[in-house]
């Protein structure tokens, strides 16, 4: 039994599968109802809404729907999107035992120990029919998957079969007038529609559980008579057929299994029994400590079972799924049933090789593990847990592939895995004394070897190199030298995947996956939520995986993601460019073709072949938030611009480059004063000043805008700025420009205006301005201030800049790989302008016109060398501006 | 079997399979007990004389070295030049007369190559014949065969197989015998120096042996690539000089430069003197007709 996934609540006392979803419905004594996700372990929903205990559950096929029946009368019927109870079917006088959706019409059967039968409309939310017969409490009830039939059982030691072909009839053409007649008669007499076909009696206690075969006409069923019985049907007659004994005490479930010949039942005696259904015996028995079995359920489409006991539910499956492969070359090997088969790659081709097991020799998990594949000696090694784990090795004949069904004799041996080491040597794993015994092809042991962990299995690791697992590590050891070569710490490694140059082996953990060196030097580690199924590497080293839904991709750097999702786990046998060549759990050969773009563009900027990386993003659609931030993630925002269109992110990415054109562009479109600011910041940072300057007059930051115009020495503009402080009615402003200006009688004025009399007058008799003291002293009269004495004042001018006016010579920013070769692809027009890059300044200028600025007028002002263009016009703008 | 880890595995390997500098390179083995340091310096001093500086292991071998050491000086001293050959034969069988060290397997073993070097053959088996390590066998192979008596030398296999089946030696001396005999045995050398070449490094003595095979299988394009891949190693080798004149005559190739490389550096080797006593052979029948 492997186990999936296992919960601990109040006793289980009914189950369903989701068909679809990897859901499972398990109803409480405590009358809970929980949903689980048994592939992420999680608790999805619950719903509490019964009173006392739940007994049965079940999902509808296609509808979000499922169907519960409790200890309080009621049959709630819910809708799990909306999370709530749709509505409640009343009519049950006493505990229900069981309830299920048919597979087609919109019918829910109830059982009941009011010890009847009930069938609803849950459309019409009627009950159309009930089936009385059992004189005893019901204990299940449940349709037969095609045909018109309800099987029951009853603690009245009967299992009964209903005929609901009527029932069907009256409902799929009512319109018959003749059966309308006849129905008017059934209704009022009682339920002829439903009739009971046949009583099987046998057991000798009360039968609680019986189930329909999906395909064969066969029953069976489980009873506190510690019986399991197997009862037979035709059209006219239904017979008792065996009985299985070995429950200890009272049979509480039993079903047959879906897609193998085989019984599986549950009891209070703590056990799960798996019965053979053509031999009749008992094929194999779980038990656990202290929980009773009451319920189990299969999923309607994979090979998965679930059981509910009185501490929660286990779900499980009977047997692995997994095919036994080996890739060489070309060519894979593989077991299907009881054959060994040959699949070529390159041609799709899938033959059979061999037989390798005597049919009907099939007991629970026996089935080949692994497959060790020798292409000099043409054999194949199989290991398999026959024995207490076993291996064979056969020879694959020349000629006579595809024909034949004698098995060939194979040299046999224990031994806990087994694998070939070298063109003639195979090693096999002694556990016992933890040794490993090398023997050639006549299945002699050549000679035996120690191993330095205790190990529970082996694996190839390049000729005459073994890789040990044990619990917690795994080593190379060199048999010949007897030598360990490497050791890493990993997690319980299952499955050991090399490269095709055996440089690089993934170790495939249940939830992990180690890339490492050949010499076991650890590369980098990937954690899964969910199960880790196989992987193979594809021919530029990248490590593709599958896990439960999805095939991802790693990378020898540790970068991840996901390529596609899968309905169904497959097994990657081999990845040849794009296509990805996998088994499925039927053992079936499918080729899966996949977008490489996304890890193929990764592996190229991790193997800086910009080249490559270049005429990706030129010839694909390769787009998304994602390659986006992995890029600037990565280094490498000036390649992300190329990709985005939002024009924050554009900006973003383009400050983070460098890139001032595209960063203008951006800045323009949006328009927003936090962008202009930031564009400032960065433009003098490379000293951009002509950009700094359009930055700062968008802003409208008239401060930095002077201070600018201070150190680049651009008197004209700076004195214009004071006028424009002076419209603004910015007096410190104002004053400041006249102090960068050097202008010492505007200052007077404006100190005098605002009436600062003795400051004006300080300041016109320090710079010696004599008629305009003489006036202000007269204007203050006695409150002349006095001035120092005895120092002499000097006016405080700035220097003229060595570069005036224009930029500095801006800072290099570092130009990507990338530039040039993307200039016309992308965002057509602003690109375009990239050519123009470090253009001068009125260019840009006319960029940015062109890029749609509305207002005429800043650009007029903006205009290098017009500055003194109307005055008028200009006052005009300032004073629009002030608005 | 013995469970301790073999420290000098990979040092004779290089040394086996003609890895002479990377058996050089790589002889700084920690935690060597007395016995295994005098096998790794004899394995090292080997080497050199491999490699052509037997004036170099004569120098540093002193007077106090042990009995191995002293064998293998005595080997370079009779491989430095001709006049010594005397001198060393002599003191060669001085010792191997000594009961205290005539017994030592590294002299006996030295005293065999010296002797087959002699073409001495039946004196080489004389000290080689009791066998006693892998080498003295794989040398008795290698007699055996030169003697053309191959199944002898199946005999001598067996034993060794019987020793250690996966050991280098066992494996490169059934590839000698394989080859010897020929026929069908020829793929399965070629198999064995197939699988020297995926687990080793790629040496002179394994592509040679892999060409070997080739021209022996009738497929000399294969052998023509290996012997250059092989001459690129080791410009001078004399095998693979003789090697390539023999697959390039079959490929209708002009063999003559690499023939004329071969008896500039190596007169003595077995073809050119093959080829010159040919030579004479035929312009002796030309005289007699003209």
């Amino acid at each position: 039994m492997l186990t999936k996934f296992e919960t601990k609540s109040n006793r289980v006392k009914g189950l369903s599968f989701h068909s679809k979803r990897p859901w499972i419905l398990a109803s409480l004594h405590s009358g809970v109802i929980q949903l689980w996700d048994y592939r992420m372990g999680t608790l999805i929903d619950r719903f509490d809404e019964h009173d006392g205990p739940v007994r049965g559950v079940h999902f509808h096929k296609s509808q979000p729907l499922f169907v519960s029946g409790g200890d309080d009368y009621k049959i709630k019927v819910w809708n799990y999107k909306l999370h709530r109870c749709l509505f409640t079917l009343l009519g049950h006088l006493d505990y229900i035992r069981t309830v299920q959706f048919h597979h087609e019409y919109p019918w829910i059967v109830s059982a009941s120990d009011d010890q009847t039968i009930r069938i609803w409309n849950w459309q019409s939310r009627t009950c159309i029919s009930v089936l009385t017969g059992h004189n005893h409490y019901v204990m299940c009830a449940s349709f037969h998957p095609k045909e018109d039939l309800v099987v029951s059982a009853s603690l009245d030691q009967t299992v009964r079969v209903w005929d609901i072909g009527a029932l069907r009839k009256k409902t799929v053409s009512p319109a018959d007038d003749i059966l309308r007649l006849s129905q008017m008669n059934t209704d009022l007499f009682g339920g002829v529609d439903a009739v009971v076909k046949y009583v099987l009696e046998g057991h000798d206690r009360g039968v609680n559980w019986a189930a329909f075969h999906p395909s064969l006409p066969l029953i069976v069923s489980g009873a506190d008579d510690r019986q399991v019985k197997l009862w037979r049907m035709n059209d006219t007659k239904a017979w008792e057929v065996d009985t299985l004994r070995g429950h200890m005490n009272n049979v509480s479930c039993v079903m047959f299994h879906a897609k193998q010949d085989i019984i599986v039942s549950n009891s209070e005696d703590r056990s799960i029994r798996v019965w053979d259904v053509t031999k009749r015996t008992g094929v194999q028995t779980f038990r656990r400590e202290h929980d009773r079995f009451w319920i189990l359920a299969s999923h309607p489409e994979m090979n998965l079972l679930a059981a509910g006991h009185d501490s929660g539910m286990i779900v499980f499956k009977l047997e692995r799924e997994r095919p036994a492969f080996a890739v060489s070359g070309d060519s894979l090997f593989y077991t299907k049933d009881r054959f060994l088969r040959f699949y070529e790659f390159s041609a799709q081709k899938d033959t059979q090789v061999m037989p390798i097991r005597r049919p009907g020799s099939t007991s629970l998990n026996q089935s080949p593990r692994t497959l060790s594949y020798s292409p000099t000696e043409n054999a194949v090694l199989i290991c398999s847990d026959v024995d207490g784990g076993s291996y064979e090795l056969y020879f694959i004949p020349k000629d006579s592939i595809g024909r034949g069904d004698s098995l060939p004799e194979a040299k046999r041996g224990p031994g806990g895995s087994a694998v070939f080491v070298a063109r003639n040597r195979f090693a096999v794993l002694e556990k016992s004394n933890n040794q490993v015994l090398v023997k050639n092809l006549k299945n002699e042991i050549v000679k035996k070897s120690a191993l330095p962990i205790a190990a529970d299995a082996i694996f190839y690791a390049g000729t005459g190199n073994l890789l040990c697992r044990a619990e917690d590590r795994v080593v190379i050891f060199d048999l010949q030298q007897r030598l360990v070569l490497g050791e890493l710490q990993t997690p319980f490694v299952k499955y050991v995947v090399w490269s095709h140059d055996m440089e690089s082996v993934a170790l495939l953990s249940k939830h992990a996956i180690i890339i490492a060196s050949k010499k076991l030097v650890h590369q980098c580690t990937l954690h899964e939520t969910i199960r880790v199924k196989s992987g193979a590497w594809d021919d530029n080293g990248v490590f593709i995986y599958t896990t439960l839904n999805h095939i991802k991709y790693c990378l020898s750097n540790g970068d991840s993601g996901i390529i596609r999702t899968l309905d169904v786990p497959i097994y990657v046998t081999k990845v040849s460019g794009n296509t990805i060549f996998c088994l499925d759990r039927d053992g079936k050969n499918r080729s899966i073709v996949i977008d490489a773009t996304e890890y193929i563009f990764k592996l190229s900027l991790l193997k800086k072949r910009y080249d490559h990386v270049m005429s990706m993003i030129r010839n694909s659609q390769l787009c998304g938030e994602a390659v986006i931030a992995y890029l600037q993630q990565k280094g490498f925002p000036d390649v992300a611009l190329h990709f985005v269109k939002d024009e924050r992110t554009r900006f973003n990415l383009a400050i983070e480059s460098g890139n001032i054109q595209i960063a203008v562009a951006s800045a323009t479109a949006i328009d927003e004063k936090d962008y202009w600011y930031r564009l400032g910041v960065e433009a003098l940072r490379q000293g951009n000043a002509g950009i700094v300057e359009y930055a700062y007059q968008r802003t409208k930051n008239f401060e930095r805008l002077s201070f600018l115009y201070l150190i680049t020495g651009n008197i004209e503009k700076l004195s214009k700025m004071m006028k424009i402080a002076e419209v603004k009615n910015d007096v410190m402003g104002q004053f400041h420009n006249a102090l960068y200006l050097g202008d010492v009688r505007e200052r007077v004025k404006i100190l005098e205006n605002v009436g600062h009399l003795p400051l004006a007058y300080i300041t016109a008799s320090t710079h010696g301005l004599q008629d305009v003291a003489e006036r202000l002293a007269a204007a203050l009269g006695d409150n002349v201030p006095s001035l120092p004495e005895g120092k002499t004042a000097s006016l405080l001018m700035p220097r003229a800049p060595v570069m005036c006016s224009g930029d500095w010579p801006l800072l290099r920013v570092m130009k990507g790989i990338f530039e040039g070769g993307l200039d016309n692809i992308g965002r057509g027009a602003a690109d375009e302008e990239d050519e123009a890059a470090d253009g001068d300044w009125g260019e840009e200028l006319d960029m940015v016109d062109v890029d749609g600025l509305q207002n005429g007028d800043v650009t007029a002002i903006l205009e290098d060398g017009e500055v003194t263009a109307e005055n008028e016009e200009e006052a005009g703008w300032e004073l629009e501006d002030l608005e | 079997m013995a469970a301790a880890p073999d420290h000098l595995f990979n040092l004779r390997n290089n040394f086996y399979l003609g890895a002479y500098q990377a058996a050089i390179n790589n002889s700084d083995v920690p935690n060597l007990s007395p016995d295994d340091a005098v096998e790794r310096d004899s394995l090292v001093y080997r080497s050199y004389i491999a490699l052509g500086s037997y004036q170099l292991v004569v120098h540093e071998i002193d007077a106090s070295a042990p009995t191995p050491l002293q064998a293998v000086k005595l080997l370079a001293l009779y491989l430095s030049s001709p006049e010594n050959k005397e001198s060393a034969i002599s003191s060669l069988k001085e010792w191997l007369a000594d009961p205290a060290i005539g017994s030592n397997p590294i002299l006996r073993l030295i005293a065999g190559i010296v002797f087959t070097h002699e073409q001495d053959y039946n004196e080489a088996l004389k000290h080689t014949n009791a066998g006693g390590t892998m080498e003295l066998h794989a040398l008795n192979v290698q007699i055996f065969l030169k003697m053309h008596r191959s199944d002898y030398a199946e005999r001598q296999l067996r034993s060794m197989q019987q020793i250690d089946e996966d050991h280098t030696l066992t494996q490169l001396a059934s590839a000698w015998l394989n080859l010897a005999v020929g026929g069908s045995k020829i793929q399965e050398a070629y198999l064995i120096f197939q699988d020297f070449s995926e687990k080793y490094q790629m040496t002179s003595l394994i592509l040679n042996g892999k060409a070997i095979c080739c021209m022996h299988m009738g497929n000399f394009d294969e052998a023509e690539t290996l012997l250059l891949e092989a001459l690129n190693k080791d410009a001078k080798d004399p095998e693979t000089l003789a090697n390539l004149v023999v697959c390039c005559l079959h490929l209708g190739k002009s063999s003559s430069r690499f023939l004329s490389q071969l008896k500039l550096s190596h007169p003595d080797h077995v073809l050119v003197k093959r080829a010159s006593t040919a030579e004479e052979s035929f312009d002796r029948a030309v005289q007699s007709v003209a």
